[in-house]
C-alpha cells in the first residue's frame, strides 16, 4: 500500500513538473521598442525573423521563421535534445537540437554554407523564455572565435 | 545661357543627386543574406570614404584554397564613422576583423554590422538608426 502510495505521489509529481514547461505554441511577431537596437536597420548584428510560428506538443517544437524579403528557415525539434536537420534555404546545410531547461528552451545549431572566403561555419545558440504573451529570445552567434549576443522581443498576434 | 535654361539645368541636377542617394541608400534586406553571416579577417587596400554608406576594400585570403580575394565591406556611412572618432588614415593598409552578412548575389560583397582594427585591439558597431516602423 505503501508502495502504491510513493508511486502515485511521484506520478503526481512528475506530471505537475511537465505540466509546468510553458506552451510556446503561437504567431509571434517581432516587437522593435522591446528588443535591442542593435538587431534592427541597415547594420543588424544579429538579425531576428520578422515573424516566428511555433507549435509545440510533448515531444516536439516545429519552428518556422520568416522575414522580410529573406528565405524562410524551418525545423522540427525533438524536445529530447536529439539532432535534427534544419530547413535552411539553398546553399546553407544546418543542424540544431532543443531541448527544456527549466522554464527555458534552449535551441542550438550549426549552420554551414559557401562563400568567396571558403566554407563559413557559425554556431547560434537561442535561449527562449515566456512571460504571459511576450517571447523572449537571447541569441548568441559564434564564428571564428568571435562571439557576438542580442535579445528580441516577440508578441503574440 | 538664359536664366530659364540655368533654373532647368541646376533643377536637373538636384533631380539626379537625389535619385543616386535614394538608389545607394537601400536596405539590409534587399541586398544582403541574413542567413549568411560571415567573419573576415584581412588588410584595407582601398578606401571608399562616402555617404550614406562607406565603401572599405579588405584582402581577405581564402582559407581553402589560399588565393587571396578582395571584398567589399559596406558600412556606415563616413559621417557615423568620424561621430565614433574613425578617420580615413585609420584604415589604410590596416588589419580589421569585419562581422557582418553576405551578399545574396555570391559576389565577396558583405555588409558590416562592426569592425575590429586589430592594432588598435577596438571594435567600433557599423552603426545606423533603424526606421521607426522598421520590420526584419
Amino acid at each position: 500500500m505503501i508502495v502504491v502510495g510513493v508511486a502515485l505521489t511521484l506520478g503526481v509529481s512528475a506530471m505537475a513538473l511537465a505540466q509546468a514547461k510553458p506552451d510556446f505554441s503561437g504567431i509571434w511577431r517581432f516587437n522593435q521598442g522591446k528588443s535591442n537596437p542593435n538587431i534592427a536597420g541597415n547594420t543588424p548584428n544579429i538579425p531576428f525573423p520578422s515573424q516566428i510560428v511555433v507549435k509545440q506538443t510533448p515531444t516536439e517544437l516545429a519552428v518556422a521563421s520568416t522575414s522580410v524579403r529573406q528565405q524562410p528557415v524551418s525545423a522540427v525539434y525533438k524536445l529530447d535534445g536529439s539532432k535534427v536537420t534544419v530547413q535552411a534555404p539553398q546553399g546553407i546545410t544546418e543542424t540544431g537540437e532543443a531541448k527544456f531547461e527549466g522554464a527555458t528552451v534552449v535551441i542550438t545549431s550549426r549552420r554551414s554554407f559557401p562563400s568567396p572566403a571558403g566554407d563559413v561555419v557559425a554556431d547560434f545558440k537561442e535561449i527562449w523564455s515566456l512571460s504571459g504573451n511576450v517571447l523572449t529570445i537571447v541569441k548568441t552567434r559564434t564564428q571564428e572565435g568571435e562571439s557576438t549576443s542580442e535579445k528580441a522581443v516577440f508578441d503574440k498576434m | 545661357m538664359s536664366m530659364k535654361s540655368a533654373f532647368a539645368a541646376v533643377a536637373l541636377g538636384v533631380l539626379l543627386a537625389a535619385t543616386a542617394s535614394v538608389q545607394a541608400h537601400h536596405s539590409f534586406s534587399a541586398t544582403y543574406d541574413g542567413n549568411k553571416p560571415v567573419t573576415l579577417r584581412g588588410t584595407v587596400s582601398k578606401l571608399g570614404w562616402s555617404n550614406p554608406h562607406a565603401h572599405i576594400y579588405i584582402d581577405v585570403k581564402n582559407q581553402q584554397t589560399g588565393q587571396m580575394v578582395t571584398w567589399e565591406v559596406e558600412s556606415a556611412g563616413a559621417s557615423n564613422l568620424l561621430r565614433q572618432g574613425l578617420r580615413k588614415e585609420d584604415f589604410i593598409g590596416a588589419e580589421v576583423i569585419v562581422k557582418g552578412f553576405l551578399a545574396k548575389d555570391g559576389t565577396p560583397t558583405v555588409n558590416a554590422s562592426s569592425f575590429t582594427l586589430v592594432a588598435a585591439k577596438k571594435e567600433f558597431t557599423s552603426d545606423e538608426a533603424a526606421p521607426a516602423a522598421y520590420t526584419p
